[in-house]
This record gives C-alpha cells, structure tokens and sequence, in this order.
C-alpha cells in the first residue's frame, strides 16, 4: 500500500488520488504529450528549426480524437479496435508498478521488475496485430517488420535490465532501488548494462535509427497506414506513454529512481520531492533518447540485426558476467 | 466550449498529404521545399503524412489528367472527415497550359471541391505556405471557407 498508517477512509481516498490524478493516469498523460513535445522541440533545434509550440502534441490529439472514424472494408474490425486500446492499457498498468514517489510503487512485490518488463511488450505485439488485421499490404508488411525485430532488441533489453537486479540479488524494484543508494558504485558497476538498455529502448519505442517498422520513405506509415481519428490518437498516445515509462524504468533501475528519500512530514512532502527527483533523472533518460535520434539515420533491416545480436546481446552478457563476479567476489 | 476546443485543435495540427495528378513536377518541388527547415512549417503543426488517412489537408498539383482522375477521387474518398483541399499551381486551379489537351481532364476543381488556390508557376515555396496559413486562417473564421 502507498501509506502505511492512517485511517482506513483517507487511506482509500489517496489511493484513489494516486491511481488517477497523481502519479497516476492524468499525470502520465499530460507527462507524455509533454515528452512529445520535447522530443520534436529538441529535434526540430538539432536541426536549426524552430519547431512545434508547446500545446501542438495536445492539438494533435484533440483533432485525432474529434475526426472522422473509419474502419476500412478489408480490415477486421474487432482486432483494428481493440489493439491500440490494448497497447495503451498495458503501458498504463506497467505504469502503476514503477516506483514513483517512494521507493515502492502503488503495489511492490517480488518480481515486479519481470512484470514490467513483460507488460512493456505487449504494446509492440499490439501494433503488429493492428498492422496485421488492418487489410493493407504496408500495414502487413510493417508488421511483419515490427515482430521480426521484436527478438533484437527485446534479449539485449531484458539482459541489461537484469543486470542491477543480479547484482541485488533481489527481483524487486523497491530492493534495486534502496540497494542503489547505499551503494554508488553500483551505477558505475552498470554503466555498460544502461547503454545496452538505452539503445534497446531506442529500438524497443521504434524510434530513429530503429524505425525501419515505420519507415516513411519506404513503406509509408508501417502498421499505422489504414488507422485515422482517434484509433490513431490511441496509439500515438500509447507511444508516447510508452517513452515515458520505458525511460522511467531505466532511471529507476540504473539510477536509483525517486531516491534519495528525504524524510518529511507530512508524508506528501517527501513524495513531492521524490516525485521530482524522478521526474529529473526520467527526464535525463529521454534527453539521451531523444539525441540518439537526432544524432543518426535508419538502418536496414538486415544492419540491425546483426548489430543487436553480434554486439549488444555479447555485450549484455559480458555485463551480466561482470555482475555476477562482482556478487561472487563479495559484493561493492 | 467544446467546439472551440476542436476548431482551435483543428486549425493548430493541419497534416498535408501531397499529391501529384499530372504536374510537370515543378510545383512539387517547390512543396518540398516549402517543408525544409528553413521555412520549417512545422511552427503551424503541419506534418507532410504519406497516408491519406492520417491527412487533413490535401495539397494537390498539376492538371487532372484522365488517368489521374479516378485516383484522385479514391484518395480524396480515403480521407477522413473533416478534410481540405489545396491547389498548388496554374495547372491544378484552371489546366493552366495544358488546358484542352487530349489527355487531361481540366483543374482540380473539376473532380473534387477545392477550398483554395495557389496561383504562380510553380508559387514560391513562402507563396505556398502562406496560401496554407491562410486557409487555416479562413477556417479559423467560420467553418468551411
Ligand atoms: S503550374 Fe507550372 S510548374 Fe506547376 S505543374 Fe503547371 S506547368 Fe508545372
């Protein structure tokens, strides 16, 4: 439970407040159109461009959402509807697992890391279904692309992810989290372990050099050629979500996420200033995303694979293999 | 309130979808340049999408041939309400030099309704922009232009 003491009401009531408003669903949206925003400013400035106004993200969505909805004749109507909710949906419940304004999230248990990381990937299974059922050959095509990279960068991820908790020796993200901060080191430890991650993650949200599902050049939109109006809103808004917590997990299992705790009283403030601190080094991550992108070109197919499985996978391994000498030899 | 909000969402994100039907290639060159970053529309929201589903604003060139001319009506049937039409060009708003030729049908506005034109040939790559915030503008205004 978020608050350990206090009557049973008020205990509800904020957990209420904490599922919706903050930091729950309204905080990660408006966190993610904020993200967008940063991510096309930041670009379009890389680029001596202006770039979008503040509200353009949001202006997107509201005209998605009040368009015209169509469902093409060929397209399977159930599948074309239910996948961007589904994508959406499990983003927001890997969501309420990260650790945001204390060192445990709404609900912490062992294993919790393993669930995030498996609910990360059902938005990548939701865009290949919804590109597979939407009856257009660029909508097949790309979502072939999008399952047949889905093993490059999901391994080297997942890895690289395991790699504080093996050190740990704990499955949990409250433990990685209390561990990191009584042990500096650690970051250094992993420093391999977050590059391997940050570029997995890069590939994970299909962003450039990794876009090759969407590929506008070549095969117009990817999965997303047949969906319009507020299908479409769903999903951009999922992956947006998805940057948000995908870089939050990394700054929570790299770099130690909302702590160091300062205890205050009352107990909001001190999950204000967690929060924030979070805020800040989630912030971080997607800044380094959001370069990487800036900074390079697509690849091929082909090019990607091989790097991910001739680099990143041995190199996640030899990360792992460094943690668990680290762990064997006593510890940091 | 709520109608605001839209009209506000609509007028800020227009996304084109550039088509050519039958154009000598010299207004579409000058689009292109008209989205390079040194004009860099993107200020007004305006995304170039290769699909016309994710389009609100169809920005068309050239004469309509008559190859062209059932094409251009499926991508503009493929376009999802509310949609707009924009003519780049001499050709696309009369025909232009090819007016009465055997294989070309006439303007744009002979096949889809058109809310605005860009004359010149080919307009500037800032004529073409401005043609697009002013139709932006027009909506702002009252509804369809
Ligand atoms: S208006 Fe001029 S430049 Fe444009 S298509 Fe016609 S002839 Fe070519």
């Amino acid at each position: 439970m978020v608050c350990g003491k206090g009557v049973e009401g008020i205990d509800i009531l904020l957990t209420l407040l904490y599922l919706f408003i903050f930091p729950g669903f309204l905080f990660l949206f408006a966190f993610s159109l904020f993200t967008e925003y940063l991510d096309r400013k930041i670009y379009a400035r890389m680029q001596r461009r202006v770039g979008p106004p503040f509200l353009q993200p949001f202006a997107d969505l509201v005209k998605l959402a009040a368009k015209e909805d169509v469902v093409p004749e060929k397209a399977e109507h159930f599948m074309f509807t239910a996948a961007p909710i589904i994508g959406l949906a499990a983003i927001f419940a890997a969501y309420l697992y990260l650790p945001i304004v204390s060192s445990t999230g709404l609900h912490s248990f062992n294993g919790d890391l393993v669930v995030v990381l498996y609910l990360l990937t059902i938005p990548t299974l939701a865009l290949f279904l919804g590109g597979w059922y939407s009856g257009n050959v660029f909508g097949q095509k790309g979502g072939m692309r999008v399952a047949s990279l889905l093993f490059s960068y999901e391994i080297p991820f997942f890895l690289a992810l395991l790699t504080p908790a093996l050190i740990e020796g704990s499955w949990k993200m409250a433990d990685i989290v209390h561990f990191e901060i009584s042990h500096p080191l650690e970051f250094i430890v992993s420093l391999l372990g977050f590059v391997i991650a940050l570029i997995a993650l890069q590939g994970k949200l299909e962003r450039l050099p990794f876009d090759i599902p969407e590929a506008e050049t070549e095969i117009v939109a990817g999965p997303l050629v047949e969906y319009s109006g507020r299908r479409l809103a769903l999903f951009r808004l999922a992956r947006d979500a998805e940057m948000v917590v995908g870089a939050g997990l990394l700054a929570v299992v790299f770099l130690a996420g909302p702590e160091p705790i300062v205890q205050l009283e009352p107990v909001y403030l001190s999950w204000i200033v967690g929060a924030l601190v979070f805020l800040v080094k989630t912030l971080f991550v997607i800044f380094l995303l959001i370069l990487m992108k800036s900074a390079v070109a697509r690849i091929r197919t082909d090019q990607m694979i091989s790097f991910a499985y001739k680099w990143l996978i041995p190199l996640a391994l030899v990360q792992i293999f460094i943690a668990i000498m680290v762990r064997f030899l006593g510890g940091i | 309130m709520f109608k605001g909000l839209v009209k506000w969402a609509r007028v800020k994100s227009p996304w084109i979808l550039h088509m050519n039907c039958g154009s000598c290639n010299g207004c579409d060159i000058e689009i292109l340049a008209a989205l390079i970053p040194r004009l860099d529309v993107e200020r007004f929201g305006v995304l170039l999408k290769g699909t016309p589903r994710h389009a609100d604003v169809l920005v068309c060139t050239g004469p309509v041939t008559k190859q062209m001319k059932e094409r251009l009506k499926r991508v503009y049937d493929q376009m999802p309400e509310p949609k707009f039409v924009v003519v780049v060009g001499q050709c696309g708003s009369s025909g232009g030099i090819y007016q009465g030729a055997y294989g070309v049908e006439g303007g744009i506005d002979t096949v889809i309704p058109v809310n605005a034109y860009i004359p010149g040939c080919p307009p500037r790559p800032d004529a073409i922009a401005d043609g697009l915030i002013k139709l932006l503008a027009s909506i702002d205004k009252g509804g369809k232009p």
